[in-house]
């Protein structure tokens, strides 16, 4: 049964969206069991030779009943859903300000092209766009256990940075930054898919997501930022795609 | 002037044409209009669901060479399916089977066929108009399929056609353009058809046949065109904007560095796209609620339980189906604020739904239940419908659908409601009404063979797309397993087309039954009203005659009279028309209860 379930999590926070979805799984496969139990028990008891009841069912008594049950079924089903995804947002999410505001936060560009994802590093100075900018191809590195927070844009059509160990995607899209920040839990490789059709080769828009432990991580960013600054070159303007920064990280 | 006689004098008969041009082609009467949007619908059904066993095929079997259709349609790769035929192949699967096959079947076949019957009428409110919307759906099947050979390659942009891959930058291929000029010249047959389905069902109704004592089918129908009217326009707003982007140069949906600041924005195309698109799963869903809501009441021989408030659900989903398409839109960078609502809106839809499906089981429930071929699709629509709808749940909701969203989650949704819910209600209405189109019955035995393979193998391959897709695969990819938390995928993927390729098996019953009670079954013998039910078409012969009626009825109760304990003293039967007098009592019967 090893195409059951979801993917491994390796991250802070996704247990709550796996969390949403097997509780909205409970109530939805009930609701469904006994919708299908009753309607096979009526066929099967309320044949042909069974007398049909002469009954419009437009009562007020009736109406009240319908109009209960199917509100019972909203709070029911309908309600923790939307409560605890409100609190979801509200807490994880959409809550910017937290990740921004925690010192040991990363913070990664990305670009998207046909079918390549490109990210940027600020680099030691910790401004984008400058000469000891990090620039990797297809090959995200972060660290585990601090707050990954990724600006994001495309150059051509729109794609999807989908990180589904992560539990986490959001569209690339010309002409616009987004951002989405998530916590790796674990470490080891992860995919980076595509979730966007961009394409012909929009299955093969594959990178990988690399998490290490903090030092390792701090290694890997003083050995990358040392060789980018090797290989800046000014006068390449099709390189300089990164944005400032805290424009678009308003809260 | 009674009002009887206004109605008849509005409506004055008209003898039938006897050229072939104007009896067969250019036909103003709605029935024929209906029987060519029958065969022009089944045949791209046909189409369509061929493709779709090609990107079965390919999931299955990645790579190897497609048996059958791939020496015949890809003679150039010997057979394999290239990533941009695949771009093609679910593209094209996609656009015809929305555009081309369900809403022609559902809305052109049903629409046009039982309105004027249902509620009285002699013909459309509009009849020129409305072979001219036949006629531009036909015009934009000549543009899909010369898509297909477009200069520089065909569509692939998915059938939501998001820019900028849809304009030139990511499809050059002229295929792209005669396909959006497709969904555009047949948006513009949409339209003219809605308006005339709006007109005839407020202007012709029979006197007595008040609102609420439409069918329930005709209260889909209705519904399904007023969304038509309002939303339609929307999508050919942005099929025209994108015409000029890919043929004028102009910048609505283009951004990014390509393009030099300042310029367009590709959200706005989604933002128009599905303002439409959201209705438009409805307008592919309510005639198939209306037909079923219908059916559960004809055999289960039992009223429709709690009619207006069926009709209030329908009404309701309709109203809120145009305040929630923001949920296609979550994962785009859209405003939190503006999340939150769309979401709240979209659950808040579950009420309306839910009150729908009781009003089903409480019409089922205590009935005289009879389980013909039209029940069997009729139940089969209500099963997986549930699943279609359940499912929503998870999407509309923001935080599982960072998840779940463009994943295969999300396709086997909208095909257990758009596909398995609209194709099992579309043969659920065509084996009960083929006996009024064609004056003869389509095999019973061979139409529980139909149902059985329909729902079972329909059921098992949309709940495979659920798995995967909550397993995590991404939508349309020509290889998922190229990435490694996929590859564990491969052995569901090819059961799910195991059962996709048996469906299709199924379908081949259908045709084979089809085509033999079509032209091999003598139209004899059969009896009026075969189903014993009340609707006005019913009351007349089968096939009808060219002005449908002879004297407009005059409609004196609802749709849904059965087992009336008065009917059954009174004519012993436990059905009564409704437009049929009730006898007074027999000389010398007890009266047992009040008329």
């Amino acid at each position: 049964m090893d195409f059951l379930g979801l993917p491994h999590d390796a991250s802070v926070n996704g247990y709550r969206i796996d969390h949403l979805i097997n509780e909205t799984s409970f109530f939805v496969i009930l609701f469904f069991v006994v919708t299908a139990a009753l309607m096979l028990y009526a066929c099967l008891r309320h044949g042909e030779r069974h007398q049909a009841s002469y009954d419009h069912g437009d009562t007020w008594k009736s109406f009240r009943w319908t109009l209960a049950v199917a509100a019972a079924i909203f709070l029911v089903v309908d309600g923790p859903l939307l409560v605890e995804s409100l609190t979801d947002l509200r807490e994880v999410f959409f809550n910017f300000a937290y990740a921004e505001s925690q010192p040991q936060a990363v913070r990664i560009e990305i670009n998207a092209h046909q079918w390549i994802w490109t990210a940027r590093y600020a680099g030691p100075d910790g401004k984008f766009n400058t000469a000891d900018d990090i620039v990797t191809t297809n090959d995200v590195v972060i660290p585990q256990g601090a707050p990954v927070i990724i600006q994001i844009t495309s150059t051509d059509v729109i794609h999807s940075f989908n990180l589904p160990n992560m539990r986490m995607k959001i569209d690339a899209v010309p002409g616009i930054v987004n951002r989405m920040w998530f916590e790796a839990k674990e470490t080891g490789q992860f995919d980076i898919a595509c979730a966007q059709h961009c394409g012909s080769n929009h299955y093969k828009m594959k990178g990988t997501l690399t998490v290490l432990p903090r030092a390792d991580y701090n290694r890997w960013l003083g050995e990358a930022s040392a060789n980018s600054s090797r290989g800046f070159d000014p006068d390449d303007a099709e390189a300089h795609w990164g944005w400032d920064w805290a424009a678009y990280s308003r809260i | 002037m009674t009002a009887h006689n206004e109605t008849g004098e509005l409506q004055p008969i008209h003898h039938e044409p006897t050229s072939f041009f104007l009896k067969y082609l250019w036909s103003t009467d709605h029935k024929m209009i209906a029987k060519q949007f029958m065969w022009a619908g089944l045949v791209f059904l046909l189409i369509g669901g061929t493709l779709a066993m090609m990107i079965r095929w390919q999931w299955a079997f990645p790579g190897a060479p497609v048996p059958i259709l791939g020496s015949i349609l890809l003679r150039g790769s010997g057979g394999v399916i290239g990533p941009a035929q695949y771009m093609t192949i679910f593209t094209t699967h996609g656009l015809i089977m929305i555009f081309f096959a369900i809403t022609p079947l559902l809305i052109g076949m049903f629409g046009n066929f039982l309105i004027p019957l249902q509620i009285g009428a002699r013909d459309m409110a509009f009849p020129w108009l409305n072979a001219l919307s036949f006629w531009m759906y036909a015009l934009s099947l000549v543009l899909v399929i010369a898509s297909l050979f477009g200069n520089l390659g065909p569509a692939g942009a998915g059938w939501t056609t998001y820019p900028p891959l849809s304009t030139n930058l990511g499809t050059p291929g002229s295929g792209q353009t005669l396909m959006v000029a497709a969904v555009f010249v047949t948006g513009v047959g949409s339209i003219m058809g809605g308006v005339n389905y709006v007109t005839t069902i407020i202007r012709l109704r029979a006197p007595g046949m008040d609102y609420f004592r439409m069918p329930l089918t005709i209260w889909g129908l209705f519904l399904t065109a007023i969304l038509n009217v309002l939303f339609v326009p929307v999508l050919g707003s942005a099929a025209f904007l994108l015409l000029l982007d890919r043929m004028f140069g102009t910048q609505f949906f283009i951004a990014g560095s390509v393009t030099g600041a300042p310029a367009g924005d590709p959200i706005m195309f989604q933002h128009l796209f599905w303002i439409f698109g959201h209705p438009e799963v409805y307008i592919l869903i309510l005639p198939a609620w209306g037909i079923i809501g219908d059916l559960f009441s004809f055999f289960s021989r039992k009223p429709a339980n709690f009619y207006r408030g069926t009709v209030g659900a329908m009404i309701a989903v309709t109203v809120l189906s145009a305040v929630v398409y923001g949920h296609h839109m979550f994962q785009t960078g859209m405003s939190p604020m503006l999340g939150k609502s769309f979401m709240v809106l979209t659950l808040i839809i579950s009420i309306p739904s839910v009150m729908l499906v009781l009003n089903w089981l409480r019409t089922l429930w205590g009935g005289s239940i009879r389980l013909t071929v039209p029940m069997l699709f009729a139940l089969g629509t209500m099963f997986v419908f549930g699943v279609g709808g359940l499912t929503g749940l998870y999407l509309g909701a923001v935080v599982p659908d960072i998840y779940l969203h463009d994943t295969m989650f999300v396709v086997g949704h909208f095909h257990f409601t758009m596909a398995a819910a609209s194709f099992l209600a579309t043969f659920a209405g065509l084996y009960f009404w083929f006996p009024k189109m064609f004056g003869k019955r389509l095999n019973d035995t061979l139409g529980k063979i139909h149902f059985w393979m329909s729902s079972v193998f329909i059921t098992l391959v949309f709940g495979g797309q659920l798995l995967a897709g909550y397993a995590g695969q991404s939508r349309r990819l020509y290889d998922p397993y190229q990435y490694s938390f996929l590859t564990r995928l491969h052995g569901l993927n090819r059961w799910t087309s195991y059962a996709a390729f048996l469906l299709l098996l199924g379908q081949f019953v259908f045709i084979f039954n089809f085509f033999r009670t079509m032209f091999f079954v003598k139209a004899s013998g059969m009896e009026a009203n075969p189903w014993q039910v009340s609707t006005l078409e019913w009351a007349i012969p089968s096939p009808p005659p060219y002005h449908n009626f002879d004297t407009i009825p005059i409609v004196v109760r609802g749709p849904h009279e059965f087992a009336n304990p008065v009917v059954l003293e009174r004519l012993g039967r436990d059905w009564i028309g409704q437009a049929e007098e009730l006898p007074e009592a027999m000389p010398g019967s007890a009266r047992k209860a009040g008329t």
